[in-house]
């Protein structure tokens, strides 16, 4: 029942959304999300045990329809847009799944299945999704679309909630290929949505690369019907044969591409040429979750060569992500990077299978949803009120919006101190990495791909607070304001962080001192920047050798030669395929 | 209560600026910082820091050029401070006075409380200089000491009155609170 | 009890142990140095000068840097959970590193991006030698660690790797590019001034104190060789200190990570096969 209302909801929503005018749409959207919100809170407190549900058959005739239709409109775009990839991708997709069709496989189980996990990811999708939609209806009214268009926007960033809440329960690995496929076409849409030449690229790019992903799963599909005879999640992994774990790697390798590991990275980089909302959803609630989500599904039956194989290339992705992100200087960029980088991490850490890695992955799954989230409000923000894009013009903006930075600080510091979530996740990491050493050495690199990639993203993020958070001495202009379809969305994300620490409190990681202590430190800073003042002290101006002249900071970006970048994807796709290959012999 | 005053005698911290010298009194106050002398037991650290030093060891004529530095470095230590003329430059102009890019000696500027003399001044001479000037330093108060104006009705276009008059005002202000 | 005593009185052993290094290092050269309490001289100096800020948000970051660390004191010596540590350590630098920001001068963001990359050289070594010391102990804990026998011959690689970071910290020749005295005037220090340099004064005081009680945790429950151990690395940065030049930031990162991680990443693979 919930279910059902979780997945069907935002489709009306959206179709609503689509009807309505201006001020009702506002009023409706801030109603449904709340709905969804309450749903699926309630859906974690009431579910005691797995959910189950075996959908009649004229539903999958339904579903066979959708997918024809996807894969048709894909083909239909690569003709208009005249993309060879396109078209050569779906046309193979097209084949494979005919041959799906055919086989009928004789071992059934149900095809929806709800788990501690999946309600974890109802919290995620619709929290967090549902601020970014509030978020996005102050952003889309300051775009020069139509308003169809602008209520189309809304519509179809429900539509994808919708989607995410149904694949994230779903057992059934073709009626998630279906939904992967509609993720594709949905972030396809919305990478294209301002329609000038860069977004219609970087979409039919996202297109293609998405579309291997799609081709991995029908591979893994056919593997797992003409091997196991089943096309269900759970019985493929209840019943595995560790000589033939092909279709898992497969999925494997729909993950990567879904996440936008290393040699797929481009689509989610180009991504960023979408209104800045798409960007926030695709990075935080929805999209690239799929990959560690599928991950956290496969997680039993990774063992031995796979997992280690998996953790390696994870972390090592993760490290050189950060590395990469070293040389970027568009603010959305740094953390697109750092997202593919963080969920390289996550995938790495579901591989690894132990109980603790797990923990990890959820925990950071959800810390990193919300961290991004808010991050990329700001980096919207920035945009649409400051006009910065780029972290060198981010001069001295504490001078004008010291809420802004606050923000921005505090999403920096939650994906990398205590006590936030991401720090649990990654001391949990270290911890179930260090026990792994114990039993094979070659774990020895995923730690060192993991502190090292750890401490990336640190100087990654702290280099960007360089220039936003140098005060001048004496600045008396007022304060830019902002909107409230702003600023309200930021603090609910605000607040869901605190929520999160108290969730750690829960898990028993680290005793309540260890929680408490970090919690005061940074919270006391706030609180002192408000009261103490220091007006008896005298103010002097900043030592600059006697010089009178206006310092004119800059930023320092570390230059990656292109030779390594194309070094690091060949490793990338060698130990990609070295996986393939390992898993066939 | 605790008599703070005795301390500063025992760590003063200096800030040496080169006001356009020779070069000659430098490389004697590096040979009173070296092992022979060894200023530093008596608590002395060349910081090269205004905000955190209580000696301002000036050496050199005082050029043209470095006249707004020099102010502006005075004006940013904190109070109580002492100022040492290092050198007959220093404290006279020596052989450069009535040369035409040149200010005879930074009393013109800023106050001074004690002048060493010496081309080059010597090492010994130096330390007992800064001896000198600790007993200076502890009867101090913490009364803000101001730049002499010399030069104010040269020109008010001239950046460096404007700013020092900035830092005055800043620390006036301070004071009536 | 000892231990409230023991933190309580951390940033007056910290200045015990930079006096007697200054000493030490007047000493080598062949000077007299300054008294073994100059460290509270100044101390005492710095709480009667007139004290300039620039602004607020700088002058509460750099105080809540010495809060942090101290905390970060006081969970050792109380003997808490290692990585833990590290990591709120990790907090305290990132105060400074946001207080170095906060102001617009060169110096303090030049010293603020050092201390930041200088980051990459010491936190993965930490993190290793936790990792270490879990791999030996079973627990991350400090008060397991102090309780079992010395790790010192488990893990000598690791131990020379920490010796590599221990002048990073310390802001010691060779690698003490960080501060830098007299070519960026101390780095993050240089805005600020009379008592509020105290904090940062002291916070110095305090990292003295952590570095070495990290380098006591390889002595294990044995007492004399934890003194042995400190006073052997105490001479020994000092004599580093003296005797070396200082390198350039990106040598410092290259030096540490090539050298210090293949000792680390040895000394692991060593410990998984015993």
């Amino acid at each position: 029942m919930i279910l059902g209302l979780l997945i069907l909801a935002p489709i009306l929503f959206s179709f609503v959304v689509f009807m309505t005018h201006l001020v009702t749409r506002n009023i409706l959207v801030i109603l449904f999300v709340i709905f969804l919100s309450v749903i699926s809170v309630f859906n974690l407190i009431s579910l005691s045990s797995v959910v189950e549900i075996a959908l009649p058959h004229y539903f999958h005739n339904i579903f066979v329809f959708l997918d024809s239709v996807v894969l048709i409109f894909f083909l239909w775009q690569g003709i208009v847009k005249k993309h060879a990839l396109v078209i050569a991708l779906a046309l193979v997709q097209i084949i494979l799944y005919c041959e799906v069709l055919f086989l009928v496989p004789t071992l059934e189980s149900s095809d929806i299945l709800v788990d501690n996990i999946a309600s974890i990811m109802y919290l995620i999708i619709n929290i967090v999704g549902g601020i970014i939609i509030i978020y996005a209806l102050k952003y889309v009214e300051s775009e020069n679309f139509s308003q169809i268009k602008k209520n189309g926007f809304i519509a179809i960033l429900f539509l994808f909630l919708g989607v995410m809440n149904f694949i994230v329960s779903s057992n059934n690995i073709e009626i998630f290929f279906m939904l992967f496929e509609l993720t594709t076409l949905f972030s396809y849409v919305l990478i294209a949505y301002r329609g000038n030449a860069i977004s219609v690229e970087n979409s039919l790019r996202a297109l293609w690369m998405n579309q291997i992903g799609g081709v991995a799963i029908l591979l893994a599909l056919i593997l797992s019907i003409s091997h196991y005879d089943t096309l269900y999640f759970d019985i493929l992994i209840h019943n595995r044969d560790n000589l033939f774990l092909l279709p898992i790697v497969f999925l494997i390798l729909a993950a990567f591409v879904k996440a936008a590991s290393i040699p797929f990275n481009k689509w989610l980089i180009g991504a960023m040429v979408a209104p800045t909302p798409v960007s926030a959803i695709l990075h935080s609630a929805t999209m690239v979750k799929i990959a560690p989500f599928l991950m956290l599904k496969l997680a039993p039956a990774m063992s031995g060569f796979v997992s280690i194989s998996v953790t390696l290339i994870g972390t090592f992705v993760f490290f050189t992500a950060s590395l990469l992100a070293l040389n970027k200087d568009c603010f959305k960029e740094i953390l697109g990077l750092s997202t593919i980088a963080l969920l390289a991490l996550m995938m790495a850490l579901a591989a690894v299978g132990s109980e603790q890695a797990i923990n990890a992955t959820v925990v950071l799954i959800v810390f990193h949803a919300i961290s991004k989230a808010l991050l990329f409000l700001q980096a919207g923000i920035l945009e649409k009120n400051f006009h910065l894009k780029y972290v060198d013009d981010i001069d001295g903006l504490i001078n004008h919006s010291p809420l802004t930075v606050f923000f921005i600080i505090i999403g920096f510091a939650s994906l990398t101190l205590p006590p936030f979530g991401a720090f649990i996740a990654k001391f949990m990491a270290i911890e179930s990495i260090a026990q792994e050493i114990l039993k094979n050495p070659l774990y020895i690199f995923a730690l060192i791909f993991i502190t090292l990639g750890s401490v990336f993203l640190t100087l990654l993020y702290f280099k960007v607070v360089t220039k936003l958070f140098a005060k001048n001495v004496d600045f008396q202009q007022e304060h830019t304001k902002l909107s409230n379809y702003y600023v309200i969305p930021s603090f609910l994300l605000l607040f869901l962080l605190i929520i999160g620490i108290y969730v750690t409190f829960k898990m028993e990681l680290l005793s309540s001192i260890q929680i408490i202590t970090p919690v005061i430190l940074i919270a006391v800073v706030p609180f002192l920047f408000a009261t103490l003042l220091f007006k008896k002290a005298h103010r002097v101006k900043e030592y600059n050798c006697g010089e009178k002249e206006e310092i004119k900071l800059g930023m320092y970006y570390f230059n990656v030669s292109p030779n390594y970048k194309k070094a690091i994807s060949i490793v990338a796709i060698f130990g990609m395929l070295v996986l393939i290959v390992g898993v066939m012999l | 209560m605790f008599n703070f005053k005795k301390y500063r005698k025992k760590s003063p911290w200096i800030l040496h600026y080169n006001a356009g010298s020779c070069n000659g009194c430098d490389i004697e106050i590096l040979a009173a910082l070296s092992p022979k002398y060894d200023l530093e037991r008596f608590g002395v650290i060349n910081t090269g820091n205004p905000k955190q030093s209580d000696i301002f060891l000036v050496t050199g004529p005082v050029t043209f050029r470095s006249r707004e530095r020099l102010v502006e470095l005075y004006t940013q230590m904190p109070e109580p401070k002492v100022v040492i003329a290092l050198g007959s430059c220093t404290c006279t102009g020596g052989v450069f006075r009535d040369m035409y890019n040149v200010e005879d000696g930074i009393d013109r500027y800023i106050p001074v409380d004690v002048y060493i003399p010496g081309c080059a001044a010597s090492p010994e001479l130096i330390i007992d200089g800064i001896v000198k000037a600790l007993d200076i330093l502890e009867q101090k108060t913490k009364k803000m000491e101001k730049p002499l104006k010399l030069f104010q009705d040269a020109s008010t276009k001239d950046g460096i009155i404007n700013k020092r008059d900035c830092a005055l005002k800043v620390g006036e202000k301070d004071e009536e609170n | 009890m000892i231990e409230i005593l023991l933190i309580i009185l951390a940033p007056i052993i910290g200045g015990f142990i930079y006096g007697a290094e200054r000493i030490v290092r007047a000493r080598m050269q062949n000077r007299l140095g300054p008294p073994l309490l100059q460290p509270f001289y100044d101390m005492y100096k710095l709480m009667d000068k007139q004290a300039f800020i620039i602004n607020s948000y700088h002058t509460i970051l750099g105080i809540m840097h010495f809060v942090t660390l101290w905390v970060v004191v006081a969970f050792v010596i109380v003997g808490q959970n290692l990585l833990y540590i590290i990591f709120l350590h990790l907090l305290s630098s990132i105060f400074l590193i946001l207080a170095g920001f906060s102001v617009k001068s060169i110096y303090s963001h030049i010293g603020a991006n050092r201390e930041l990359i200088a980051m990459i050289a010491y936190e993965p070594i930490l993190i290793m030698l936790a990792v270490a010391f879990f791999m030996l102990n079973g627990s991350f804990e400090i008060s397991a660690i102090r309780e079992n026998s010395s790790a010192l011959f488990s893990i000598p690689l690791l131990f020379l790797a920490f010796l590599l970071i221990v002048p990073i910290k310390l802001k010691k020749s060779p690698f003490d590019a960080i501060q830098a005295h007299q070519e960026i005037i101390g780095g993050v220090e240089v805005e600020f001034s009379g008592i509020f340099f105290e904090f940062l004064y002291m916070a110095k005081l305090l990292e003295y104190v952590f570095i070495y009680a990290l380098v006591m945790l390889f002595a294990g429950d044995s007492f004399i060789l934890a003194l042995t151990l400190f006073l052997a690395v105490f001479f020994l940065v000092n004599l580093l200190d003296n005797s070396t030049a200082r390198i350039r930031i990106d040598h410092l990162i290259k030096i540490v990570l090539v050298i210090g991680l293949t000792l680390a990443t040895l000394n692991i693979i060593g410990l998984s096969y015993v």
